[in-house]
């Protein structure tokens, strides 16, 4: 699927408006655009763990689709009104368990691909498993930001705290809890670590344990190296997202009219997708993609809701039916600095007159709770040494402040072991308190 | 196919749908869903790899092999360049339209069409799902065999031909697909797909109503696969009341074997990421029919689809 997003991306493509100057300037991200990853790093980023390395799961999960009317959603544009709810999944044992929350990543929503197989780990080792959309999910943003602003990591763990609270007391009565656990993977990760820091100041929900898989370390200097590889891969104007999608579109057409098939489906669109990526230009190019389609959508609420008028016009907001097409070509443009520079800092900055530019950087550091991560027996970390979204200071940073409870592995790039029978054996014992540190 | 009566259940449910749509006021709503099946769907998946990274294989190492399965050696089609890719726009002159169509679909998928396909998966056994599969996937065998013969691909004719006669009297009338387990695969066609053989363009961008995205190529085949039904009325199903069970079942099994859920990427963009995604998969499918012929060179700056 996320190949068929990242195709699905350049629908939403093709031109961006002039630059106009940033007031506020996001420092560059230091290092290589690819952070710690090699070739082999970016194709696991890009495929995945491979199937018949996940680990044993269970024949059968059930499924509960919970949706929430919180008391504090802000009013709804009309261009998110599916949005409206806030959509969560329950997996509960019929027996009381321990409740394991889990946060998406990066843009995504409560029931993805790699929630499936996480999901399925914890509800086979026994937990009540409740999978939760990422802040930065538009369903997430309209339905349960208090800001609609999403990306600090502070304000977003107030938010996704408050909404754990509400599902936590709406949950069907049969579901008997007996502690409770957080974790998440990518921005998630990094969500998940927040909540457990809010949880252990206000103590409302008792959270025990809380694991970060795959976490960035600095928000922004992720978004920088982000930014950075769309601008290596892809280049800033159209050229290189139209070239990308014409060498795309003809080696699928090419592969279909080889194989003889009447209808093109998507397994086959996949394969031949995957035979056509080959080179770390053309993985850089996938996943710089696929970030940038979760940014747009963050990008457009963002703006909707702060009224900064960088791609909507506050009087004249879209209404239902209208086109987004030419939105969608400007927002393709739109960097993660940008979002930065001209959303996110400006809101931050009039919202808490006394922070600064570099103080909204650091707030958005892993470290701004490093005292407690450092401290508390509690956190945990699963990673990975060739992790694209990190470099060598910061998995140095989290290796020191987490010591025996971090497990570095050698490979996976980001999230391309999420599952596999190692890393799946080790979430479970940290989760359970068995951990004992690396191999 | 089969399926079209249910059109008229469509407009008859049309305006409680649209009552429906919305009015969702409980703090918390439920919604069960079948149960998911991780171990057999991770085997699954690791036998599609296998199966993908053969294919794949295969179509790098000779990207202008012969008909996968039907048996007629063709020339070699030329490859595509880049620069044969259509336009990224999409040819959509009635968006405001098809816009409005594509939300009531959503809400009407919502109310009723998604959690009755969800009670069908969870509460009917999958043996004889499966059976209502097959059931349905024969019967449009029909349309392919008038439409394959009409395309003149005369061998994939006589395959769907083969596989109705096959499962018909073997697979008991189509309950089992016999043929497809003889590794005849089942293939359907429609007259949408004649009409692009016969070298017309897809047309512009069209949501109809409770079926989804198409184009206005593919809504005329529909409309002459449904007519073609209904005057050879198989069985005498495709008339009387017998029709509305047959469309609503139909319906119902097609809803329930479709992996998608509107809105759930939560985007607004959606509407055109399904856009552009479907005419694509249409045009590349037309360069599958037009292997031998030199293409012709798209205009960028002509929406993709005109």
């Amino acid at each position: 699927m996320r190949l068929l997003a990242t195709f699905a991306l350049i629908a939403c493509c093709s031109s961006s408006f002039a630059e106009e100057p940033a007031p506020i300037q996001l420092p560059p991200a230091p290092g290589p655009a690819t952070g710690l990853a090699d070739s082999a790093a970016l194709r696991a980023t890009v495929f995945g763990t491979p199937p018949q390395d996940i680990a044993p799961l269970p024949q059968s999960v059930p499924m509960l689709e919970m949706d929430l009317a919180l008391p504090w959603r802000r009013p709804v544009p009309q261009i998110f009104w599916f949005d409206k709810r806030l959509r969560v999944w329950l997996s509960a044992q019929k027996r009381p368990a321990p409740l394991a929350i889990i946060i998406s990543g990066t843009g995504s929503d409560a029931n993805t691909s790699k929630l499936s197989v996480l999901r399925a780990v914890l509800y086979g080792a026994g937990y009540h498993v409740l999978t939760m959309p990422s802040p930065t999910f538009p369903g997430f943003i309209v339905s349960a930001s208090s800001t609609g602003i999403a990306g600090d990591l502070m304000q977003d763990g107030h938010d996704l705290y408050a909404a754990m609270g509400e599902i936590i007391a709406h949950l069907p009565k049969k579901t008997r809890i007996t502690d409770v656990h957080v974790l998440g993977y990518s921005l998630g990760g990094a969500n998940a670590a927040f909540v457990k820091s809010i949880d252990d100041a206000e103590h409302k929900l008792h959270i025990h344990r809380a694991v970060m898989i795959n976490p960035p370390v600095s928000l922004f200097a992720t978004i920088g190296r982000l930014d950075k590889l769309y601008a290596v891969s892809l280049g800033n104007g159209d050229a290189g997202i139209e070239r990308f999608y014409q060498q795309l579109y003809a080696a699928l057409a090419n592969a279909y009219r080889a194989s003889g098939r009447v209808e093109l489906d998507e397994d086959f669109l996949l394969g031949a997708a995957a035979a056509e990526l080959k080179s770390d230009a053309q993985f850089s190019a996938a996943i710089a993609l696929s970030f940038r389609i979760a940014l747009s959508n963050v990008f457009l609420a963002g703006d909707v809701y702060s009224g900064a008028g960088v791609v909507i016009d506050p009087a004249h907001p879209p209404k239902v039916g209208d086109s987004l097409e030419e939105t969608a070509r400007i927002l393709r443009g739109k960097t993660f600095a940008e979002y930065f520079t001209r959303i996110f800092a400006p809101y931050y900055l009039k919202l808490r007159p006394s922070d600064t530019v570099d103080s909204l950087i650091a707030e958005n550091r892993l470290d701004s709770i490093g005292e407690r991560l450092r401290s508390d027996p509690d956190y945990y970390c699963l990673t990975n040494s060739d992790d694209l979204i990190l470099d060598r200071a910061e998995l140095a940073w989290l290796e020191k402040t987490l010591g025996s409870r971090i497990a570095v592995y050698d490979h996976g790039g980001h999230l391309g072991n999420l599952g596999d029978r190692q890393q799946a054996a080790d979430l479970l014992a940290m989760l359970d308190g068995r951990w004992q540190g690396s191999r | 196919m089969a399926g079209k009566p249910l059109m008229r259940v469509g407009i008859g449910c049309a305006v409680a749908v649209l009552l429906l749509a919305g009015c969702a006021t409980r703090e918390v709503e439920f919604h069960h869903w079948p149960a998911e099946t991780p171990a057999a769907d991770n085997k699954a998946d690791i036998a599609r790899m296998q199966g993908l990274q053969a294919a794949a294989a295969a179509t790098l190492a000779t990207p202008q092999g012969a008909e996968r399965a039907g048996g007629a050696a063709e020339p070699p089609p030329p490859l595509l360049k880049p620069d044969d890719a259509p336009s990224l726009k999409t040819y959509d002159p009635w968006a405001r339209l098809n816009r409005f169509t594509y939300r009531f679909n959503a809400r009407f998928d919502e109310a009723l069409f998604l959690p009755v396909a969800n009670g069908y998966r969870r509460f009917v056994p999958a043996p004889l799902r499966g059976g209502v599969h097959s059931f349905f996937a024969n019967l449009s065998e029909v349309d392919s065999v008038i439409n394959y013969t009409l395309q003149g691909r005369l061998h994939r004719t006589v395959r769907s031909f083969g596989r109705f006669v096959i499962n018909t009297t073997l697979g008991i009338g189509g309950l089992f697909d016999i043929a497809g387990r003889l590794n005849i695969p089942y293939e359907p066609t429609g007259f949408g797909t004649t009409l692009a053989k016969w070298g017309m363009h897809p047309g512009p961008y069209v949501v109809m109503p409770l079926l989804g995205p198409s184009t206005f190529r593919e809504g005329a085949g529909y409309v002459v696969d449904y007519a073609t039904e209904y005057a050879i009325n198989l069985g005498d199903l495709y008339r009387g009341n017998q029709a509305w069970g047959l469309g609503i079942t139909t319906a119902i099994d097609q809803r329930a074997n479709f992996d998608f859920r509107y809105y759930s990427t939560g985007s607004p963009f959606e509407y055109e990421t399904i856009r552009f995604l479907y005419m694509r998969k249409q045009l590349i499918e037309d360069t599958g029919l037009h292997k031998t012929k030199p293409l012709p060179k798209p205009n960028p700056e002509e929406p993709a689809g005109k």
